[in-house]
């Protein structure tokens, strides 16, 4: 069940009529939200269903052992263990199988292991990272002991995030659960972020994946260099849309369920460095990264090596997180050698105007080189891709037109206008009484999908 | 002893957006109205929305409510935003193709 399909809008009409019912029964509210969010999973595939409750209960069992004090150091390695099998088994498992036979045939070997071709549970990388957070903050004593199973259910299946993020920490949402806000619900924000959402998700990124990248990923070697070029830079601005447009619902659904989510996205392809980049891009993941992965590594604390040691890993595993393919190593090992190769140099951050813009240039085409391993069907195709990125400049463009051109250009605008350009937006719509909010609104996405091209592309996010 | 729970990430939508708002009935009234419009103005899509649910009375009520939508006018919106978008992406770099 996508966000902008009508099928989602009947079912959040269902639960926003259950939630106004349940005005001021906090628990029923939850018991209402943990049904919903099972029946929002099960709309993909209900045998999933499973796994996410096993999932919280291990999560629960876990935090409520640490909080007694029993075993705390075996009980937290147990329960990580036991998340990081269920996403290995369900995410690496045939990835591993192939890589395993590939290397066996390589050495001359005639054994083989069974394919088993393991169907993969839509949002298993985000619900094991949430997981996987709440028992390391009860260990750590960042956060409270979760002793509702309730409050549990809902902190890992809260289906505005259950799918594609934002990764909600524990110490964030679970407090959230533990008494009803006595805070308005920002109705105003909600739709403003849920027409800017669908904008770059209908528009922007639909006609730039149907228009250009997919078509140019798909046959790299039908095309010159402008073309190659053009289609990189609009699956940046695609996967920036698409993905920053699901964050940007989820924040808005939640908000209209009366919960708080982080903010996710801040404009990346401004950033003048590599590790500004992280700081704006996925902030839900790298600073999960930051705190699960890189801290308890060592972080930076045991000399320069170490740090560059620890970046890599970071961002390799960062890269795997993603997929099950060689490709997003390549794509975890450029952003993590890129990181390192920053700290080593110690770039000050520029001062002047034109050292501002050569970075963040620079930055931004560091960034595009690795979505092409990201997006490309496999190394091969990426080899070919970059190879082809130096060749046919005479023939000009065939596949990028103005209006895929003109998508670009506005994707990119987005990243440099003054930032929170939403804040005064949503500020004045307060204003504004919630029966013509919601008539705008309902113009708003009407207007949108008029603009889209027909159907809807699933999110890219979805199969991480 | 646990600590004070901590919350080292900034909520998407600012304190400052949050100090006025609604309530969930209003939230529902909001939803209501918003598809209430989302019909009027949509109705061109409505059939092959309505056709993923595979119940063909819903599907005739659809196509009865687009007609009714038309025979009003307000399909033209989306009519001429389409036609637009679709004259637009035809466009080449010399003009027109």
């Amino acid at each position: 069940m996508l966000f902008p399909t009508f099928g989602f809008l009947l079912f959040f009409l269902v639960v926003a009529a259950a939630l106004a019912a349940l005005d001021g029964h906090f628990t029923a509210k939850k018991a209402v939200l943990v049904v919903a969010s099972y029946y929002f999973y099960a709309a993909w595939d209900w045998h999933f269903c499973f796994l996410l409750a096993f999932s919280s209960a291990v999560s629960f069992t876990a935090g409520l052992l640490i909080g007694a004090g029993t075993r705390k150091r075996l009980v937290l390695t147990v329960a990580i263990a036991m998340h990081l099998l269920l996403l290995g088994t369900f995410k690496y498992l045939d990835f591993l199988t192939l890589s395993a036979n590939r290397l066996a045939h390589l050495l001359g070997l005639n054994a083989e292991l069974p394919f088993i071709e393991v169907i993969l549970p839509v949002g298993i990388s985000f619900f094991t990272f949430h997981g996987i957070s709440y028992i390391v903050d009860v260990y750590r004593g960042d956060v409270a002991v979760c002793k509702r199973p309730l409050d549990m259910l809902l902190y890992m299946s809260f289906f505005p995030q259950l799918v594609a993020g934002p990764i909600v920490r524990a110490s964030y949402f679970l407090p959230q659960l533990a008494r009803p806000s006595d805070a308005p619900i920002p109705i105003a924000a909600a739709a403003v972020l849920i027409l800017g959402g669908l904008f770059k998700k209908v528009v922007i990124a639909n006609y730039l994946a149907t228009g250009l990248a997919d078509p140019v990923f798909g046959a790299p070697t039908s095309y010159g260099g402008p073309d190659l070029l053009l289609a990189t830079y609009a699956y940046a601005v695609q996967i920036y849309c698409d993905f920053s447009a699901y964050t940007d619902m989820a924040i808005a659904i939640a908000a209209l369920c009366g919960f708080r989510f982080p903010r996710n996205f801040d404009q990346p392809y401004r950033a003048q460095r590599l590790r500004e980049f992280w700081q704006r891009w996925h902030i839900s993941l790298s600073t999960w990264l930051r705190d699960y992965l890189y801290k308890p590594l060592g972080g930076n604390r045991y000399g320069r090596l170490n740090t560059y040691r620890n970046l890599l890993i970071t961002m390799l595993l960062g890269g795997i997180w993603h997929g099950a393919g060689w490709k997003f190593v390549m794509w975890g090992a450029m952003h993590g050698g890129g990181l390192a190769v920053e700290r080593m140099l110690i770039t000050p951050r520029p001062k002047t105007l034109a050292g501002k813009i050569v970075s963040t240039v620079v930055v931004f085409h560091f960034v595009c080189l690795t979505w092409i391993f990201f997006r490309a069907e496999d190394f091969t195709v990426a080899s070919l891709f970059i190879g082809g990125l130096f060749a046919g400049w005479s023939d000009g463009v065939q596949q990028a037109g103005p209006f895929t051109v003109a998508l670009i250009l506005i994707g990119m605008a987005g990243q440099f206008t003054p930032v929170r350009l939403f804040e005064p937006l949503a500020a004045r719509l307060e204003r504004v009484p919630v029966w013509r909010i919601g008539a705008l609104t309902g113009i708003g996405v009407a207007l949108v999908n008029a603009l889209g091209p027909e159907g809807v592309a699933p999110f890219i996010y979805f199969r991480f | 002893m646990p600590r004070e729970p901590t919350s080292p990430v900034a909520d998407a939508i600012p304190p400052r957006l949050r100090r006025k708002g609604g309530t969930p009935r209003q939230v529902l009234a909001l939803t209501l109205i918003g598809t209430l419009a989302l019909g009027l103005f949509a109705s061109r899509d409505l059939p092959s929305w309505t056709e993923r649910f595979e119940i063909p009375a819903l599907s005739r009520l659809a196509a009865t409510w687009d007609g009714a939508m038309a025979a009003l006018g307000l399909t033209r919106p989306h009519e001429t935003l389409r036609a637009a978008v679709a004259r637009l992406i035809e466009v080449g770099w010399g003009g027109k193709d």
